[in-house]
């Protein structure tokens, strides 16, 4: 411990010493060294334009599209096989679109989609892999995202008219080039079925009589996961969709012409749900999907309502035999004038063009060859050779090397007159997650033959209480 | 804390060469044995799952033995895969500058505050420490306003093989950068440090530095030539804490950086998530490994940790 006044006397000798400190000359050079680092790199900002201009310049009279140059895409594509396939796509891209430089940004699936709005908003690659449905129109209503009407035009007549309808925004243009989608339908084991002799069944009885059979058979009928609240959506979708049609879903998922959850012919989807709630697996609540599946995989398990991606689980197992064996039916007739529409969910992934990308006025050309490009059949098929879960969308794809249940993917999905995305592409996001309707349909299972009056009050409430999008 | 005193009592209290086995005793270690084991147990278990292949593990379920064996695979797989490398390339060039500007910055503020008596002496200290009170997260919107609104410079690159790293900025912002990323670190790091640096600080007498003033030495070569070598133990102690604190960041760079490539390793093992298919066996794998350095730091300056736990814990 010092003298105290000691002490002062040195703290105003150096108060007085900082004022002339040495270093508070150099500012003034540093400014200068700074000036000329500016000059030098305006030097070579300008130098580079001018090289891109010239990259660029080789844009053929008249189109919309250009060869050359440089674009940006931004993927959610992480799984190993969907990351070749893009990358794959990649490269065939630069090797037809004269040399076009992509760089490739991929980001994982969840984080991608958590962070969406913030990434469109800030700066996003030229071209962005995202889902069609209402999630396209929300972000297309936003101003987000670039209409692509020319693109369309000269890529439709490769598409149906379902497709078409997938890709419109509010205000009739185009917004994107789907590219791959995946149907819902119910799966079993062909073993399984051989050996105990059970056949599809086509309706609701005999779906009912058919999970009776089985559970005498020591199977658990429907494999049944909900720890991640979505699966459960699914088959409300379908029951819904074949109870009370297409549009009473579509209406009722986007609240349009004044539906309201509080409707008897919701009610009455939830009473015919409870019907089949028995025959699931035991504390499906705490388990994953890959664990349902899991069920079928080890033969403990008769059916699943899942998407075609259950088929990933199938082969992440690492048997081919196991592959082999997987087959599916189209959810059953339940008895309603709406079965003949024999709509179904087949979630549709599209490409889009964003709009606040910071290289978008010079890669635009580029960035429309490239959803041309993307629209070609022998492109997804590319991509699909890579992640075989998701079935080409052009009508020129080359359907010749799909396996068995490829082709019969097709097949339900081309015979399905109304096709739906799946709930939480079809609804708005702040009501399909937790605490709108993954946390109401677990609310509805864990008892799912008591009166549903409040629980669909609820729904109405929350769904009022939410801010206008 | 705990462990420091532990440490301590065991320094001084010397154990009797013939002692009993009380009964209290065995109660306590049977005790820091199941402890132990709590904690154990789930590395342990990411361990035995990282160790069978996703396969044997859908047939039989996870609570099964494995028929199969035990193999290296998913390791494999999480280094090719995971392209490891690149990532704890990332991760370096995120920690090393932020450890060490960190450092710098936080013990000149603490050899101001302490070495010499001005009026807002204590305010500035009280204001450093205070911002550690902040949580990051209540940041996060506006601060990812700025980042893509502040403008910096574009100076080229340094490419080695398929990485490259930007100079500054490759997209003339600070999103999407690392320095952004080491900015940020930097900013919520420098509070605690100070905190600590200064506690250490106030245990140097003074005269040594007011001696170094009539030697004539100015107030930045004190700063540099005479208290920093003498906070060595501290600067290595902090620098490991701060190793640590940075390397484990999951948070910014999930926000701040918007290139996947870019990311450090923990926020990278979330790359090993697909959209519907998530491999549990191969996350194991890849977060065990990304577990590494931490530990190997930890068991290489294990002094400098416990310094480290107890810096400022005395007044000098």
């Amino acid at each position: 411990m010092g003298d105290s006044r000691e002490a002062k006397r040195v703290a105003a000798r150096l108060q007085a010493r900082s004022l002339e400190l040495p270093y508070v000359g150099e500012v003034p050079l540093n400014l200068d060294l700074s000036r000329r680092d500016m000059l030098k790199i305006a030097g070579y900002g300008s130098l580079a334009a001018f090289l891109a201009a010239c990259g660029s310049t080789s844009t053929t009279g008249g189109s919309i599209t250009a060869t050359g140059g440089n674009m940006s895409l931004g993927s959610y594509g992480s799984d190993p096989g969907s990351k070749a396939g893009v990358k794959a796509i990649v490269d065939a891209f630069t090797a037809a679109n004269g040399g076009t430089k992509v760089k490739l940004n991929t980001v994982d699936h969840g984080t991608f989609q958590n962070q969406i709005t913030s990434y469109l908003q800030g700066t996003p690659e030229d071209v962005f892999t995202w889902f069609s449905g209402h999630r396209m129109r929300f972000f297309a209503d936003k101003g987000l995202a670039t209409p692509i009407d020319d693109v369309w035009n000269a890529v439709k007549s490769n598409y149906t008219a379902g497709f078409e309808a997938s890709i419109k925004g509010n205000d009739g243009h185009a917004y994107a080039v789907p590219t791959d989608y995946y149907p819902w339908a119910v799966f079993y084991r062909k073993d399984v079925w051989a050996a105990k002799n059970y056949t599809v069944p086509t309706n609701w009885d005999d779906f009912k009589k058919l999970c009776e059979q089985m559970k005498k058979d020591g199977l658990t009928p429907i494999a049944f996961a909900d720890k991640d609240g979505w699966p459960a959506q699914g088959t409300f979708d379908i029951l819904n969709l074949r109870m009370n049609g297409y549009d009473f879903h579509v209406n009722l998922l986007t609240g349009a012409n004044g539906q309201k959850w509080t409707d008897p012919k919701v009610a009455q989807v939830f009473k015919k749900w409870s019907e089949i709630t028995p025959y699931y697996s035991p504390g499906f609540k705490g388990l994953t999907w890959e664990q349902g599946a899991d069920q079928l995989l080890r033969k403990q398990a008769g059916m699943y309502l899942l998407g075609l991606f259950v088929s990933d689980e199938f082969k992440a197992s690492g048997k081919q035999a196991d592959v082999d064996q997987l087959d599916f039916f189209a959810f059953p007739d339940v008895g309603s004038q709406y079965d003949a529409e024999k709509a179904l969910d087949a979630p549709i992934d599209v490409y889009m063009v964003t709009k606040k990308s910071p290289t978008l006025s010079n890669d635009l050309g580029q960035a429309k060859a490239f959803m041309e490009f993307m629209a070609k059949g022998s492109t997804q098929v590319l991509y699909w050779k890579n992640a075989p879960g998701s079935i080409p969308t052009a009508n020129d794809a080359d359907t010749s090397q799909y396996p068995a249940l490829t082709k019969k993917a097709v097949d339900i999905v081309s015979k399905a007159q109304k096709i739906t995305q799946y709930f939480d592409r079809d609804s708005r996001p702040d009501y399909s997650g937790p605490n709108g309707m993954q946390g109401f349909l677990l609310r509805f299972l864990s008892n799912p033959t008591s009166d549903t009056t409040s629980l669909q009050k609820d729904m109405q409430s929350f769904w009022d209480s939410l801010p206008p999008e | 804390m705990a462990t420091a005193t532990a440490v301590a009592g065991a320094r001084i209290r010397r154990t009797p060469r013939g002692r009993r086995l009380k009964p209290a005793r065995m109660v306590l270690h049977a005790f820091l044995f199941l402890v132990a084991i709590l904690w154990l147990f789930p590395l342990a278990w990411a361990l035995f799952m990282s160790l069978r292949t996703y396969g044997d593990t859908a047939l039989h379920g996870y609570i099964s033995w494995p028929t199969d064996g035990l193999t290296l695979t998913n390791y494999q797989t999480f280094w090719t895969q995971g392209e490891l490398p690149l990532f704890y390339l990332n991760t370096l060039l995120v920690v090393i500058p932020g450890v060490t500007l960190t450092l710098i910055l936080a013990s000149m503020v603490a050899f101001c505050c302490t070495q010499f008596s001005w009026k807002f002496n204590l305010t500035v200290l009280m204001l450093f420490t205070a911002g550690n009170l902040l949580p990051p997260q209540v940041l996060v919107v506006p601060l990812y306003f700025i980042y893509t609104h502040t403008p910096i410079a574009m100076l080229g690159s340094i490419d080695i093989g398929s990485f490259s790293f930007a100079l500054f900025s490759d997209n003339n912002l600070l999103y999407d950068q690392y320095i952004g990323l080491i900015l940020i670190h930097v900013v919520f790091q420098t509070g605690f440090a100070t905190f600590v640096l200064s506690n250490y600080m106030k245990t140097i007498t003074k005269e040594i530095t007011e001696s170094a003033l009539v030697d004539g030495a100015n107030v930045f070569r004190i700063w540099w030539s005479v208290i920093l070598p003498l906070c060595r133990p501290a600067l290595a102690a902090m620098a490991t804490l701060l190793f640590t604190f940075m390397y484990n960041d999951f948070f910014w760079a999930l926000f701040l950086l918007k290139t996947g490539d870019k990311r450090p390793i923990t926020t990278a093992l979330n790359n090993l998530q697909g959209e519907f298919f998530v491999n549990n066996n191969l996350i194991a794998a890849g977060a065990l490994v990304a577990c590494i350095p931490p530990i190997l730091v930890y068991i290489v300056l294990q002094k400098q940790f416990i310094s480290g736990l107890t810096l400022g814990s005395t007044k000098g």
